[in-house]
Parts: structure tokens; sequence; C-alpha cells
């Protein structure tokens, strides 16, 4: 070999390593959220629980796509009868652990979950009569009485590694399954995801890694690991983006910074929608707007289009949609021939004058706003610049979170008016207008309306023992209709979760409304992340 | 029994009381703060039997003397009770964030020794001059401003600008954190060798460490001056001047140790008070420790957790305010004789 062959082979050598090093460079996929993060997929029930137990842990069945309610899963087909439902499993489900998925982990997973009682348990409670396991690939879900909601609510109902969590078992108050493996899940997992925990630490960051068992296999494009980090300022989330150091920010950020950072040319924005709606709740049993006219008046002096303003980040995206109802455009039930509200003085004058209270003394209405999120007060004000040239005589109110939800639960010391923004927990709107609107559920701040309607009444119920998906849906139209009618709410607008990225990744389950989810949460699937070093 | 060893021990029997005094009181505050911590916890959409459940199982539904009797006997088996909001147990929340806390203050206090104590000194040594208008125009700058304030600019500059330190956090991503065998990183670093960890560790601790001090070396730099100031004008002073002692051995070593008494009182307990109010430092700087977990827990209204964190900051208030009585005592022979004489 000559010289020169000899540097030619060294040069080729450098840069088959260089290559071989670059192929193989892990990604990393870092992002925020509101702290904490909970590990334990049995207890998590705001944003970033869902997404940690969307991205770590498996149900039978998972949000759908493409109009669909839900699609299959860990379950691949099921078969309804009467009030039983039987699943026929995946044979190729592996845990982290390296076990295989069985009916009984199913099983096993459904009672931890009502056990412990915490979570989305209550989309279960007094529902489930018996599950069962005949065979290793079939479970038997008995139910107690006709629930069509079942289907959607199994979305929320995680699978774990029964072996692992017994395994890991402390003492606790059941002497046979102790603690649940609560101890052990709060900082690791039993999951059969697409990603794994690492470490987790509640108030600070949770570091996941990509799972090469994952039943569907994942994209050598998505990240080998991601990180979450919790409770970040958003100050600090802006320097970080700016210099490159996070990949993703949470849909927390306030609209100024959010603007800031939709202005850079290496960000894009994504978003999610489908589940949630900005409620102006009414209470509908003090006076005044215990009358249906008041609260119809309101509604339509409501400045919907000056609202959106509001939470405005670029001239196209907003972190919010106009909204004809209590029910997202998208999602099940959804009627797109119904008018967006739009302010109508007119009308709104025209039901004021039908209102049985007559001066402003009489229409006094107290608004509250909760001091946690400082951007309730601007439509608190909104709202005053809007009522009270009708005709209401409006006192403004910031209040923290705790003193809300005790007010709430009774109609005579609940707001006039309040606002709060409240998402489905399932694909199907039952989860979402049930707790709210159904004269039996206890006052919580989602009823914060108290409303007394048996028209309602009658159609959540019909909701919930119909099964024909068809009849369904017109069922919930019906509903919104009605809701529409005796207006409980100002229908603010659909709450639209936009988040900042940067252009390392792409991620179309929520930037491409073909690719999206039927449920808010599940779209922020780190498998389906296509970073950009690939 | 020595006289300094009796008061140590009446100084400890005296903690005991104050801990149990803080225990009732926050035990009654905490339950006057509006809301259903069950119902909190749990969410809306938990059926009224999961929220009764739940209020059963926490002793919610108990009278309030019963509530803490439960609480006081599950807290003398080492139980602080489970979190809502973490839904942990709170010993396990504290034994997690209490050291990234504790380290935290460690290097702020350092710091505002290393560079208040020197200011000062330096400032009354040159008083009237330059050195020392320029002293006490930062101090009065340092106090003045808030700890936030100077996390956010200390970040902007040194992190954002220059990249000298990282923005946030107590570990870069792409290190793995040592096995934890005491909970302070820097020392479990240390103990497992891995160098690239402690540096890294190091490096994230500068600059929430700063700015949670820089309040602390202005106030620490103005009040050793002042006292030094007053020690400058006393005789002794002025007749090591008359055997003709350099200022710099005068300063240093006759003027120096009389000024630090007062210095080290407030200096100690500012030191403890800094464990209650890191909250926005930690806040800024992404740092998971137990003052941004105590702000938190009070918003969940996580009983227990509530109760836990005050319990464990009041606790180190007292052992700070304890030690500087201590170290007071030895750095002043006149309170030490006294007390022997006594």
């Amino acid at each position: 070999m000559t010289a020169s062959h000899s540097r030619l082979f060294g040069v080729l050598l450098g840069a088959a390593l260089a290559f071989s090093a670059t192929a193989h460079a892990e990604t990393i996929f870092r992002m925020d959220d509101s702290a904490p993060g909970e590990a334990d997929p049995d207890k998590g029930i705001d944003y970033v629980g869902s997404v940690l137990a969307f991205n770590i842990y498996d149900a039978l069945l998972i949000p759908g796509q493409h109009g669909a309610p839900v699609q299959p899963h860990i379950a691949t087909a099921w078969k309804i009868d009467g009030d039983t439902y039987t699943f026929t499993l995946r044979p190729d489900v592996k845990f982290h652990s390296g076990n295989m998925l069985t009916a009984d982990d199913v099983v096993f997973s459904f009672k931890r979950m009502m056990a412990l009682g915490k979570g989305n348990s209550s989309l279960f409670a007094g529902r489930v009569a018996e599950v069962t396991a005949p065979d290793a690939r079939t479970v038997v879900f008995k139910l107690s009485g006709t629930y069509a909601p079942f289907l959607g609510a199994l979305v929320r109902l995680p699978i774990l590694d029964a072996k692992t969590v017994m395994a890991h078992k402390a003492a606790g108050s059941d002497p046979q399954m102790g603690d649940y493996g609560q101890a052990y899940l709060s900082a690791h997992d039993a999951g059969t995801g697409a990603y794994s925990i690492v470490s987790h630490v509640p108030e600070s960051e949770t570091n996941l890694v990509k799972f090469d068992g994952y039943f569907l296999g994942v994209a050598k494009s998505a990240p080998d690991k991601v990180r979450l980090r919790y409770g970040l300022q958003a100050s600090t989330v802006r320097e970080l983006m700016a210099s490159g150091q996070q990949d993703m920010t949470s849909q927390w950020l306030p609209p100024e910074v959010m603007r800031v950072l939709a202005a850079r040319k290496d960000v894009h924005l994504l978003n999610d929608y489908g589940s949630g709606i900005f409620f102006l709740h009414m209470n509908t049993q003090k006076p005044p707007l215990d009358d249906v006219n008041c609260r119809l008046a309101l509604t339509y002096a409501f400045d919907y289009a000056t609202a959106l303003k509001m939470v405005k980040i670029t001239d196209t995206v907003f972190t919010g949609f106009p909204a004809n109802g209590p029910i997202s455009h998208g999602a099940f039930g959804y009627d797109p021939s119904l008018p967006n509200y739009a302010r109508d003085m007119t009308k709104a004058k025209d039901y004021l004058a039908k209102c049985k209270y007559t001066s402003p003394d009489q229409r006094a209405i107290d608004i509250a706003w909760i001091t946690e999120v400082p951007s309730e007060e601007r439509v608190a004000l909104l709202m005053k610049a809007d009522f009270d040239p009708l005709g209401f005589k409006t006192t403004i109110k910031g209040m923290p979170w705790t003193l809300y939800t005790q007010q709430v639960t009774n109609p005579a010391s609940t707001p006039a008016l309040s606002e709060v923004y409240i998402d489905a927990a399932t694909p199907d709107p039952d989860s979402l207008l049930y707790n709210m609107y159904s004269s039996k559920v206890a006052a919580t701040w989602e009823s914060a309306s108290h409303l007394k309607d048996d028209q309602v009444d009658a159609l959540l119920e019909q909701g919930r023992t119909e099964s024909d998906t068809a009849k369904r849906q017109d069922i919930y139209r019906k509903l919104v209709a009605r809701l529409r009618d005796v207006a409980p709410a100002i229908f603010a607008y659909e709450e639209n979760q936009v988040f900042a990225g940067l252009n390392t990744f792409q991620l179309p389950s929520l930037s491409d409304d073909n690719a999206r989810f039927s449920a808010e949460e599940y779209g922020l699937q780190f498998r389906l992340i296509e970073m950009a070093a690939h | 029994m020595p006289p300094l060893l009796r008061t140590l021990l009446s100084r400890l029997v005296a903690s005991v009381l104050v801990l149990a005094g803080v225990s009732v009181l926050m035990f009654l505050i905490a339950r006057v703060i509006p809301g259903d911590p069950a119902r909190i916890a749990l969410g809306p959409n938990a059926t009224p039997a999961q929220v009764d459940a739940l209020r059963h199982e926490r002793h919610l539904d108990a009278p309030l003397p019963v509530q803490y009797w439960e609480y006081v006997r599950e807290l003398g088996h080492g139980d602080f009770g489970t979190s809502l909001y973490s839904n942990r147990p709170v010993r396990t929340d504290l034994e997690q964030y209490l050291p990234a806390s504790l380290e935290l203050i460690a290097v702020a206090a350092l710091l505002m020794v290393l560079l208040g104590l020197p200011a000062g000194v330096l400032s009354a040594r040159f008083r009237g001059s330059a050195p020392d208008v320029a002293v006490r125009a930062a101090a009065l700058l340092a106090i003045a401003t808030p700890a936030f304030v100077w996390g956010v600019m200390l970040q902007l500059l040194f992190a954002y600008v220059l990249r000298l330190f990282p923005i946030e956090g107590q570990l870069g991503a792409n290190l793995t954190p040592p096995q934890a065998v005491t909970g302070f990183l820097v020392i479990d670093a240390t103990l497992a060798g891995d160098w690239r960890v402690l540096l890294d560790a190091l490096r994230h601790l500068v600059l929430p460490a700063l700015a949670l001090a820089m309040a602390g070396i202005g106030q620490t730099a103005r009040l050793t001056r002042a006292s030094m100031v007053e020690v400058y004008g006393t005789p002794f002073i002025e007749m090591a001047r008359a055997y003709g002692f350099q200022e710099r051995r005068i300063a240093n070593r006759y003027a120096f140790r009389p000024a630090l008494v007062p210095v080290l009182t407030v200096l100690g307990l500012d030191i403890a008070a800094l464990l209650g109010n890191a909250f926005l430092v930690e806040t800024v700087f992404g740092w998971p420790g137990v003052s941004r977990y105590g702000v938190e827990v009070i918003l969940h209204k996580d009983l227990d957790a509530i109760m836990g964190t005050v319990l464990v900051i009041s606790a180190g208030f007292l052992i700070a305010n304890l030690a500087v009585d201590l170290l007071v005592a030895w750095v002043n022979p006149r309170i030490r004789l006294a007390g022997e004489r006594a």
C-alpha cells in the first residue's frame, strides 16, 4: 500500500467512523410542563399525568382518528352482548420487564385502579360488576347496567404488569395486595409503552428512554430519550428555547411569551384541541341568573371576538376557536349546523327586556376569576365592559382556586359568573357534560352553574344508555341545542392548546388535522415525533 | 454540668416546645385555608363516595382534636403522612427536595460570608473613600433588588448571553446522577468519584446560589462595616494605632473579631431564613427544592405536606439559631466566660 493509498484509507475510515457516530448519535427530546409529573397512571388527572400515562402505558383502546371516537390497540376486536363486553387481546405485547401481557394483567390493572379510587377511576365507579379473564387473550367486562360511554372510558385504563407491580409491593392496608405497588410506581413504571422511565422526580423532571420491544415498533426518527422538566418559569423556558436547549414548550406559557417565540424563524407552533371549552359558568340558582332570559342576555352581550383576540398568538393562531356550544368541533356530538356564538346586542336587549329582574340593582352579579390564572382577569374586565352598559351591575373578584372550589359546592355561595377551562377526560362527550349538567352529580367547579333541567337530565341519561352510535350522536346534538336554550354558561371559546417547538422536530399528531386523535393529550405521543437528526 | 452544655440543653427543650407550638398553629391554619383537600386531589369527576372514602382514610371527617392526635401519633413513628399533591409519602418528598435546597443554601451562605464580610471590612477600613462608597452603593443595590430579579438578570447575562453557566436545573440532561447516598448531589458525586457530574452540579449551583445570596451579601457587608466603624472608635484601637500597628493588622486582627459578633447573629438568622425564602429563586432556576414544593402544597391545600414542610423549615431555623448562639459564644469570650461565671 502506497502512502497516498494509506492516506485515502485513513480518510475513508475517518469518514465511515464519523458517519457511524452520526447515525448512532442519541437524540433527546426536551420539553417542559406543569408540576408535578405523576408517574402512577392510576393517579394522574392533569395534562402531564395523561401524557406520561399515554406514553409509558397502553390501553385496550385508544382515541380514534379520522372521526372515529376510539380504535383498537391492545384489544384487536371486541364483542358487545347486552351489558357484557368481550375483548380479544394482541398476543405480542411485551412489558418493559420482558413479561408478556396477558388478560390477567388487564384484570389486575382494573382492580388496582378501582382499589386506589383515584385518577380516572370515577369513569368506571359503579359501572362494572365484574372483570374476568377466561383465557390469556380474552377479557370480559360485565357492566352493572347499560353504559354507552364505556368504550371511550377504556382509553383511560392503563394496563400494568401485574407481576412487576406485585414483586415491588410494599406494606399497605390490603393484606394481600399491600400498597398495590404505589411506592414503586411513584418513580418507576410497569408499562408496555413506547417509552419507559429512567428517572422521575415529580417536582422536577422525568427522563424516559425508547423501548425497543414496543409491540407497534418505534420509528428510528423518534427520539431515543425524552426529558420532561416541570414547573419552569416562562422566562426560563423562553431562554431555553432561544438557546436551543429545549425542543418544545408546554401550552401554559402566557400569550405574550408565546408570541415572542412564534416570531422566531427556528420555531413552529403545534396545537392540541378537541376536548376543552372555556366556560363562563352562570349560577342558575341565584338571582338574577336564575332567570334564563337574563342568562341569554349575557350570552349575546359577551364579546366573543374580543375574547379571542386576547388569546391571539399570530394572525392565524389563537389559543381558542369560536364555539357553538359545549362540544368542540370535530368531537363526537358536535353539531356543525349550529352557528358559532357572536355578540348581538339587539338579541341581548330583547332577552333582557323579558328578564324578571328589571333594575340594575336587581341585576347585580359578581364575576369570579381564578387568581392563579392571571389572563382570566382580562376576561372578567371584558365581561364588565360588556354587561354594565346593558344594565347589569357587575363586581369583579379574584379568588384562589382552593377558595373557588369550596364556594361552588353550594349554590348560595357560588359566584354568579365564574371562569373555568374544562376538558373531557375521554373521547366521549359524556365525560364532559354529565359531570357539568346532570342534576345528580355533586357540586364541583365543573358543575358551578348548578343546572336543574329535566330535559337536560333526560338527554344525559339517554346518552349513557343508547348504544347505537348514530342515535347517540343525535342525542348529544339535541342536548347541545337544549343547553344553548337554557344557557347554563357562556361558551366563550373552544380551547386550543398551543405549543412552540423548535424546527428540529415535527409531530404530525399535533400539527396535521389528518393525523390527530379524538382526545386531547393523546396527540403528544413521543413515538410519533420525527427528530431532524434522522 | 458545664454552663455551655446547660444552655444547649435548655435551648433544645425550648426548641421542641416551639416546634410543638408551630405544629398546632400550622395544623389550624392549614385547615382554615378554604377548599376540600380530598375533592381537590381527586378532581371534579370523582364520585361523592370516592371523595368520602379519601376523607375517611385521611381522618378529614374526624373532629379537629382527633385529626391532630392522629397526625402527632403518626409523626411519632416518623410518618409525615401522604401528600395529596404528589401522591407520595411526605417524608419521601422531603427527603428528595430538602437536600437540593440545603445544597443551594450552603453555597449561598458561603458566598454571603466570602463576599459580604471582606466587602464590609474593606468599606470600614477605607471609610469615606471610593471603595467605601462603591461597597455601600453595591450593598444597597443588592439588598433593594428582589432575589428573583437577580435570578432573571444573572440568568440572562451569564447563562443566555455569555453561556458561562446553565440556564436552569440541577444537572445537565446528558448526565446521569450518581446513586443517592446522602441525597446531596455534590456529595454523592464526590463519593462516587464522578467528577464530571460534580463539576456540572457545581456549575448549576453558581447562579441560583448567587441570586439567593445577593441580599445577604449586601446585608453582611453593611453590618460588618457599621460594626467595624463602631469598633474603630473604641480606645483599644486608638491604642493599637498609638503603638504603630499597621492598619491592615488592626483591621484584620483587632477590629474584625469584636465586630463579628452582631454580624454573625444576623447572618445566621439570614441564612436560616433562606430555607423559607428560596421559593422564587428555585422557581426561576427550576431548582427541585423544598421551598418551591412548600408553596405548591399550600396552593393545593395538601394538609400533611404543608405540616411536614413547615415543621422541617422551622426545625432548620431553630437549629441554625442554636448554632449561631454557640458560634457567637465561641467568638466572644465575654459571653462564654459570663456563662461560666454564672
